[in-house]
């Protein structure tokens, strides 16, 4: 595929792992839960497994990456691209490589699984970021975001002026929750993942998995527009207050008649590249 | 009208104090609109001259614009909603420094990611008059009351954002199956945007298409269907929101005209029916009334 790959440039990008959360959250029941959320280091939860789960509140497994001074978070959450490799840079881990996997309000990293094990929050990592700019010649309505060349190679094929891709599932619109609204190349969009008839497709979803949403255009921000998809990657886990769940964040949009989409066992960001720490399923 | 029986006289009434917000530019609102076109347009924060409840509220060339005066808390940042616009219920009177009232609360715009995405604002239907001399920044004092209001014949319906005479003033009948409300419009959830997830008190839930909801007025109600906003506002089949048109067309993605949720519950019992749901007129005598506080 002719993308401008070649073109783009590597930034390195340091950041640190930010402190957890425990998140008081009201359900729509009314009943107020207290539990662990976004941020910190989340051990024991890998790309793969299955992402809806776990008792937490928009958990973000791995690693949780920021920066204090707000400009440079801000290069953070816009420059850093899903299959970009991070390295740490300080404490018992120093050294081991991990990758980009998705973002929320910080940058989602994963890293092996007793390299995990041993980070805290706190220590730094470098991010060689890569991705942000990247588009393909031969379909120009098509806008990427947040997702490296070496992702987007291994995820999708053009056949004909169609982009082929592999997803885990197929959403409509309505999966779209809150998120909705917010720049398309940061953060991420919540699925409705509690409400009928998105329930079911997103029960059996993975971190890491590779899913399509109908009648939505994320060229900028987040918009329901019918006639066009995006897709996302399974960044987060699901969360207990109506408006959110599973967090999916924009990989890329364009015209639903650019693109085909197939379900399949293998749309996971862990069989689609192999992962700097050498243990790809 | 049928006079609902409620809890009106056991909530509680507080004085909360706060400003005019000054008009702001927001450096992390996204520069483009929804088809990518360069946007800067006025809009958020100080006061509207000339613009008011009942006016058409795409009519303006603006973006997320409030009637009147957008007042907010003064501890904390614009991204925080704190007690000011947590407890401002529509209809509530509002006072300037010297307790002069200067109008009434008729909306609220922000929602959506309070805490963390500014801003968070409370719109005040005021008259020309008081416009003249209102400044950014002046001392404001809202009369609040409201939080804790129930029907008490309805538990199914849950109330956000309405006083106790914004509820008698609401545009609503008893039927044999529950309680029937006028609206201007109904707005499918797949055109539910910015606001989905956030508390029912904070700001409101924007209609994405413009075009779906021709004729919208500031104050008019409308009915999003199969959104159920009883803590959060979300997607939940068999459930309806009503709320009132607090702001107009925002032109980034996802965002649109802004609806304050004023009432939710199952589709069963709270039901929709078009007709003439404007409650601007009301609004804009509220405002300009000098009578004794409710």
């Amino acid at each position: 595929m002719a993308t401008n790959a070649h073109r783009l440039i590597t930034t390195r990008i340091k950041a640190q792992i930010q402190p957890g959360s425990a998140n008081v959250v009201v359900r729509p029941d009314g009943i107020s839960q207290t539990l662990p959320g976004q941020g910190g280091v989340v051990t024991g939860i890998g790309l793969g497994d299955v992402a809806s789960r776990w008792t937490g509140d928009h958990v973000e497994p791995g690693v949780s990456l920021g920066h204090a001074d707000p400009a440079a978070n801000h290069a953070i959450r816009l420059l850093s691209c899903v299959g970009n490799v991070v390295t740490v840079l300080d404490g018992p881990t120093t050294g081991a490589r991990g990758t980009v996997f998705g973002k929320h309000g910080a940058v989602l990293a994963m890293f092996a699984p007793n390299t995990v094990a041993r980070l805290a929050p706190g220590e730094s990592v470098a991010i060689d970021a890569q991705g942000v700019g990247l588009a393909l010649e031969e379909v120009p309505e098509l806008v990427i975001h947040s997702c490296s060349p070496a992702l987007f190679d291994a995820m999708v094929r053009l056949d004909q002026g169609r982009l082929r891709v592999g997803v885990a599932a197929i959403l409509p619109s309505i999966a779209a929750a809150a998120g909705i609204g917010m720049p398309a190349a940061m953060f991420n969009m919540d699925l409705h993942s509690w409400s009928a008839p998105v329930a079911q497709a997103a029960a059996p979803l993975r971190f890491g998995d590779i899913v399509a949403v109908l009648d939505q255009d994320h060229r900028y921000g987040r918009q329901h527009r019918p006639g066009w998809a995006m897709v996302g990657i399974v960044s987060h886990g699901t969360a207990i207050g109506g408006g959110h769940g599973l967090g999916l964040m924009t990989l890329m949009t364009a015209p639903a008649s650019r693109f085909e989409f197939t379900v399949t066992d293998g749309a996971r960001l862990d069989r689609l590249l192999q992962l700097p720490w050498g243990a790809a399923a | 009208m049928t006079r609902l029986r409620t809890n009106a006289a056991d909530l509680v009434m507080a004085n909360i104090a706060g400003r005019v917000a000054p008009a702001r530019i927001h450096a992390e609102a996204m520069a483009v609109d929804n088809d990518g076109r360069q946007r800067l347009l006025p809009g958020t924060g100080g006061i509207a001259l000339g613009v008011h409840a009942g006016d058409p509220a795409d009519r303006w060339v603006a973006d997320h614009l409030m009637a009147g005066a957008s007042i907010e808390d003064t501890a904390g940042t614009p991204a925080v909603a704190g007690p000011l616009h947590l407890l401002s219920a529509i209809g509530n009177r509002v006072r300037d420094g010297m307790g002069h009232t200067i109008g009434v609360v008729a909306g609220k715009r922000g929602g959506l990611a309070p805490g963390f995405w500014a801003p968070q604002l409370v719109g005040v239907e005021i008259s020309d008059a008081v416009a003249g001399r209102l400044m950014p920044e002046d001392r404001v004092v809202v009369e609040t009351v409201g939080r804790g209001l129930r029907l008490l014949d309805y538990y199914e319906i849950a109330l956000s954002n309405v006083s106790p005479r914004l509820l008698d003033a609401l545009p609503l009948v008893e039927t044999a199956t529950g309680l029937q409300c006028v609206v201007c419009h109904t707005v499918p959830a797949e055109l539910a945007g910015a606001g989905l997830g956030q508390d029912s008190w904070i700001g409101d839930l924007e209609i994405t298409d413009t075009a779906a909801v021709p004729g919208l007025r500031f104050g008019d109600l409308v009915a999003f269907e199969n959104i159920d906003s009883t803590v959060t506002r979300y997607y939940a089949p068999g459930t309806v929101s009503i709320g009132i048109v607090s702001h107009g067309p925002g032109h980034a993605s996802g965002h649109g005209i802004g609806v304050t949720i004023l009432a939710t519950g199952p589709a069963s019992r709270l039901q929709p029916v078009i007709g003439d749901g404007g409650l601007g007129p009301q609004l804009v005598a509220w405002a300009t009334e000098t009578g004794a506080p409710e």
